[in-house]
C-alpha cells in the first residue's frame, strides 16, 4: 500500500517536474487562437424486434460537444449525453477532456474519455450520425462490460511523421473499471493498483484511408463478487477511403483471479460499406459479422454471454448533416434461437456557426 | 437541295458567331482555369518547400504544429471558389460533403481543437495569412501579392511544369 502512494507520488512529481522544464511559449488568450466550436447529435430509431428487446419508436443519446481552443497549445473537450430510460433521461458526462499540445509528437492530458483500447470507441464515441451503422458492436457496446468503454486518468499522444509513413500513440494511466465494471472510476481508483493503456497506429501515405494498430491494457479489478488482474489485447485495421469502408477489430482479454485461475474470452466484428457512384453517392450499402465468445467461468463477465450477429442496412445522407438507416439484424445470445430485428434510424448533427461554414 | 444546305450551312455559322461574340460562361472559366493554385504562408515563415504528402498531412490536421513548433492555422476558401475545388479533388479527395463530414469527425473524435478558419473571398485569405504567425492558406496565382511567402511543392513553383495544383 504505501510503496504503491509512494510511486504514484514520485510519477506525479516527475510528470509535474518535466513539464515545468519543458520550455514552452508564454501562454494567454490570444484572438487568432481561441475559439469555441459546438455541435448537438440525436437520433430516433424505430425498432421491430423478436424476442424481450425494446420496439416501437425508441429516442436515442442527445449528445452535446464543445471544442474551445483556449490558446495556441490550450484546449478543452466536453461531452455530455442525456439518454432515454423507462423512468426519464440519464445524464452523464461522457469526455471532460484539458489538454496541452507540447508539439505534434506530444500531447499531454487529464479527464475522463473513450479508452483507446478500441478503434470504434474513439473514432465514433456518442454520434451516431457518425457511423455506418444504426448501433455499436457488442465487443465495445455503450454500457456493456466486455471492453472497459471509459477511462479516468492521463494520457499522452502524439504523431510521428517518417518518409511514406505516419505513427501515432498513446500511453496512459488511470482508474480502470469502476465496482461496477460498466462504469469507470469516476470517483477515483476502487483499488490502489493503476490502469495502464497504450497503441499505436500506422498509416501509410501510399494507401490513403488504410490505418492498422493495436492496443493494450491493463487493470486490477475489484467488484463484490470477484477480483482479478485484467489484460486486452486489440487489434484493427481500417480501409476508409471515401467510396469503401471496411472495419475489422478483433479484441482478447484475460482475467486471472487470486487463486491463479486464468479465464480468456475474445470477440471480433468485420464490418464493410460501400458508398456508391453518382446520383446515388447518397447510398451506403453494409454488413456486419460479429462474435463475441465468452468465458463461462470467468466471474468477471458472470452477466456476459456469448454472442453472434450478422446485420445489413442501407445508409442514405440525404442531406450533409442527417442520415437515415434501415438496418436488418439476425442475432442470438448463449447458442441460444437467433433472432430477427429490423431498425430505421434518424441520425442528425447540428454544427456551431462556424462549423456550419466548413 | 442546295438552297437547303445552305440554309443549314448559315444557321450553324451563326450560332458560332453568336457563340464567340456572347463570351459564354464556359469561355471565362477556361480563362480563369490557366492559374494554378498556389500555397502561401506567413511571410515570417521559415518553410520553403513541402513534399505533396506534408502538404496533406497539414491540410488533414494529421500534422499541427511547424517545424518551429508554432501551430498551424489552416485557413480554407468557402465553397464554389475553383481554387477549394482543386484543393478538395487533389489534397483531400473529398466532395464538399465529404469534406464537412471529415472535419465534424476530426473535431467530435477531439484530434483538432479547432477546425480551420473559413475565408469568404482573396482578400481575406491575403490579410489573414499575412497576420496571423503559422497560418498557411491557398490562393490562385494571381491573387498572390508580394506580401506573401509561395510554398514550392516538391521542389516546384506555380509557374513551373509539373507543379501539381493546376
Amino acid at each position: 500500500m504505501c510503496n504503491v502512494v509512494l510511486r504514484r507520488a514520485a510519477l506525479l512529481a516527475a510528470t509535474l517536474v518535466w513539464v515545468v522544464c519543458t520550455p514552452a511559449r508564454a501562454q494567454h488568450p490570444d484572438a487568432s487562437h481561441s475559439r469555441f466550436t459546438g455541435f448537438l447529435f440525436g437520433d430516433v430509431t424505430f425498432a421491430a424486434a423478436e424476442g424481450d428487446a425494446a420496439e416501437g419508436f425508441l429516442m436515442g443519446q442527445l449528445v452535446g460537444h464543445g471544442n474551445a481552443l483556449l490558446t495556441e497549445r490550450l484546449s478543452f473537450f466536453g461531452e455530455l449525453s442525456a439518454t432515454a430510460r423507462q423512468d426519464g433521461y440519464a445524464f452523464e458526462v461522457e469526455r471532460a477532456i484539458i489538454r496541452y499540445d507540447f508539439a505534434d509528437a506530444l500531447k499531454l492530458s487529464v479527464g475522463r474519455y473513450h479508452t483507446p483500447i478500441s478503434y470504434w470507441n474513439t473514432a465514433y464515441h456518442h454520434g451516431l450520425w457518425l457511423q455506418t451503422s444504426v448501433a455499436r458492436p457488442e465487443l465495445i457496446r455503450i454500457g456493456g462490460t466486455y471492453l472497459p468503454v471509459h477511462f479516468v486518468g492521463a494520457l499522452a499522444e502524439g504523431s510521428l511523421a517518417a518518409p511514406g509513413i505516419a505513427i501515432s500513440y498513446e500511453a496512459g494511466a488511470g482508474n480502470g473499471r469502476g465496482a461496477l465494471i460498466g462504469r469507470a472510476g469516476d470517483a477515483g481508483d476502487v483499488n490502489d493498483e493503476i490502469a495502464l493503456v497504450g497503441g499505436v497506429r500506422i498509416r501509410p501515405d501510399f494507401a490513403r484511408g488504410l490505418q492498422v494498430g493495436g492496443s493494450l491494457y491493463t487493470d486490477r479489478i475489484t467488484t463484490e463478487v470477484a477480483s482479478a488482474d485484467e489484460r486486452i489485447g486489440s487489434v484493427h485495421a481500417v480501409w476508409d477511403a471515401g467510396a469503401p469502408e471496411l472495419i475489422a477489430e478483433y479484441a482478447h482479454v484475460r482475467h486471472e483471479d487470486d487463486a491463479s485461475v486464468v479465464s480468456t474470452s475474445e470477440g471480433f466484428y468485420v464490418q464493410g460499406g460501400y458508398r456508391l457512384p453518382g446520383v446515388l453517392s447518397g447510398f451506403k450499402p453494409y454488413a456486419r459479422l460479429e462474435r463475441l465468445f465468452v468465458d463461462d467461468a470467468d466471474p468477471v463477465f458472470e452477466s456476459l454471454t456469448d454472442y453472434d450477429a450478422t446485420i445489413a442496412g442501407v445508409r442514405w445522407d440525404f442531406e450533409t448533416v442527417a442520415a437515415l438507416k434501415a438496418e436488418f439484424r439476425r442475432d442470438r445470445r448463449s447458442g441460444g434461437e437467433w433472432l430477427n430485428s429490423f431498425f430505421v434510424q434518424a441520425a442528425i448533427v447540428v454544427p456551431s456557426f462556424e462549423a456550419a461554414a466548413f | 437541295m442546295k438552297q437547303q444546305w445552305r440554309a443549314r450551312a448559315g444557321t450553324y455559322a451563326s450560332i458560332a458567331f453568336l457563340a464567340l461574340t456572347m463570351q459564354a460562361p464556359w469561355s471565362s472559366t477556361a480563362s480563369a482555369q490557366e492559374f494554378p493554385v498556389a500555397i502561401v504562408v506567413h511571410p515570417d515563415s521559415r518553410v520553403d518547400n513541402v513534399t505533396f504528402d506534408d502538404l496533406r498531412r497539414i491540410f488533414t490536421a494529421q500534422q499541427q504544429f511547424w517545424g518551429d513548433n508554432s501551430r498551424i492555422t489552416l485557413l480554407v476558401r468557402a465553397p464554389v471558389a475553383r481554387e477549394r475545388k482543386i484543393v478538395l479533388e487533389r489534397i483531400y479527395g473529398m466532395s464538399e460533403d465529404q469534406f464537412r463530414q471529415f472535419w465534424i469527425g476530426k473535431m467530435f473524435r477531439a484530434d483538432v481543437a479547432s477546425g480551420p478558419k473559413i475565408v469568404y473571398s482573396s482578400e481575406m485569405a491575403r490579410e489573414l495569412v499575412a497576420a496571423i504567425p503559422g497560418a498557411i492558406t491557398f490562393l490562385p496565382l494571381d491573387a498572390v501579392t508580394s506580401e506573401l511567402k509561395v510554398l514550392r511543392i516538391d521542389g516546384k513553383l506555380p509557374t513551373e511544369a509539373g507543379y501539381v495544383l493546376r
